[in-house]
């Protein structure tokens, strides 16, 4: 059974208030990453509407590495954030949701192919940077965020389970 | 095929497709120009200027080689000018050094008159000239010390200067062949006619008792006839410079060769030397014949 995709004002209005939060747990770099992974990996991408997905992507970068202090050149992590949610809006389209399962699988996948290319794209605007633990963290809450971001945007959906 | 592409970009779908297109793309170019953004332009006006860049760079190298040909003439004569004050420097050090050359000369030739004439020869210095003055003469630096006498010859290898006139404890005083009151046996060289050589100063003498019978061409060679018993026979006095008809012998006129007012060094003969000096044996080396079925 597919599950219908929600409303685009639902949408839309869940990813303005991830992005607000985003911008406020600047302090929390740990939060933040999870909230920006979230955001671009589960919240923007939305079949049949790729500009609006790459759009609260781009926003979501920007917000993110405006928020960093020190960084030599912004730009790698909105690219690389709106590469991402263009392959998760095709995969969208391409594999539509069946269940809460499958859709933190993946997340999951989304979230270490976001970190690689987020390093890349950040390695290609300024310089080699050391990994980090970022990613970590993001996969170790991909069940959390996951399931948030699933209720959020289904709310009708149940967990999925038949 | 227009129909789609007419679709494609005038609809809304093809106009959000083109606005994500560009909007990634510029991303993209953000991204990869990097933080240094201009250098890339930079490398472009570097391509696009390289003509201009050759042509400056041979400018620039044509006036660094103009730049390079002036200091090199101006070392040039930087390096002139230190060659013309070390010339100068050898110059006076040349001239400085003349005096003890020409005596170092002198005394090798003195040493090879030395070695021609078998006799016990002195060497003394002459340390002062009264020559310019009435009755002057040569003073040496030796004297009774190196066991001198009166009336001992003086020659140089030029020919002979005169004899000792006074000899005192260190100093002697030489009486040279053209002063006035001096007189040496002398010989023609080729007529081997002999007389009294008389000297008339500067340099000149003049023979005396030559018969108007002999033959004396200028320009020959006159030299002593040990018959004084001052001089040997055969040393070099002059060469004649005039010959005239007298009333009774032939009025012969000579040029000293030796350079009386040059003299620095001279050598003395034993007092009455002999009559005739033969010229030093010298036996040909040898070299020892070894004996047949010595080692």
């Amino acid at each position: 059974m597919r599950i219908a995709p929600p409303t685009l004002t639902r949408q839309n209005l869940v990813c303005a208030v991830a992005l607000g939060l985003i911008f406020l747990s600047a302090p929390f770099p740990r939060l933040q990453l999870v909230l920006h992974a979230m955001l671009v990996i589960a919240l923007a991408p939305r079949a049949g509407v790729p500009l609006m997905g790459a759009l609260w992507a781009l926003a979501a970068g920007w917000t993110m590495e405006g928020s960093l202090r020190l960084y030599p050149h912004l730009g790698g992590t909105p690219w690389a954030d709106m590469s991402l949610a263009l392959l998760a809006g095709w995969m969208a389209g391409r594999w539509p949701l069946e269940g809460l399962k499958g859709w933190l699988a993946r997340l999951a996948a989304l979230s270490l192919l976001h970190a690689i290319l987020v390093h890349l794209a950040v390695r290609l605007a300024t310089a080699p940077h050391p990994w980090g633990w970022g990613w970590f963290w993001v996969l170790l809450t991909t069940p959390l965020w996951g399931w948030a971001a699933w209720r959020l945007l289904h709310p009708g959906a149940g967990s999925g389970r038949r | 095929m227009a129909l789609r592409a007419a679709r494609w970009g005038w609809s809304r779908a093809g106009w959000q497709r083109l606005a994500l297109v560009l909007l990634w793309l510029g991303h993209g170019a953000w991204v990869i120009l990097g933080s240094k953004p201009g250098r890339h332009w930079t490398n472009v006006a570097d391509v696009v200027s390289r003509p201009s860049q050759g042509l400056a760079s041979r400018w620039a190298a044509w006036r660094t080689a103009r730049r390079d040909a002036g200091r090199t003439l101006a070392e040039t004569r930087a390096e002139n000018v230190r060659l013309s004050a070390e010339l100068a420097q050898l110059k006076t050090q040349a001239a400085q050094e003349a005096p003890r050359l020409a005596e170092a000369d002198e005394a090798v030739r003195l040493l090879g008159l030395k070695r021609q004439i078998p006799l016990e020869l002195k060497s003394a210095r002459v340390i002062f000239s009264t020559r310019p003055a009435t009755f002057g003469g040569l003073i040496l630096d030796r004297g009774l010390d190196l066991g001198l006498l009166p009336d001992q010859g003086v020659i140089v290898p030029e020919g002979i200067v005169g004899r000792l006139w006074s000899v005192n404890a260190t100093q002697s005083k030489v009486l040279p062949a053209d002063a006035p009151n001096a007189s040496v046996g002398v010989m023609l060289m080729r007529s081997r006619a002999t007389g009294v050589l008389q000297g008339l100063g500067s340099g000149r003498a003049l023979i005396r008792y030559v018969s108007n019978q002999e033959v004396v061409q200028v320009g020959e060679a006159v030299l002593t006839s040990g018959l004084d018993r001052v001089f040997s026979r055969g040393l070099l006095v002059g060469y004649v410079a005039e010959v005239a008809q007298g009333d009774l012998e032939l009025r012969v006129i000579v040029n000293l060769a030796a350079p009386l007012d040059r003299v620095n060094t001279v050598l003395l003969l034993p007092p009455q030397p002999p009559l005739e000096v033969q010229p030093p044996f010298v036996p040909v080396d040898q070299k020892p014949q070894k004996k047949k079925g010595t080692p």
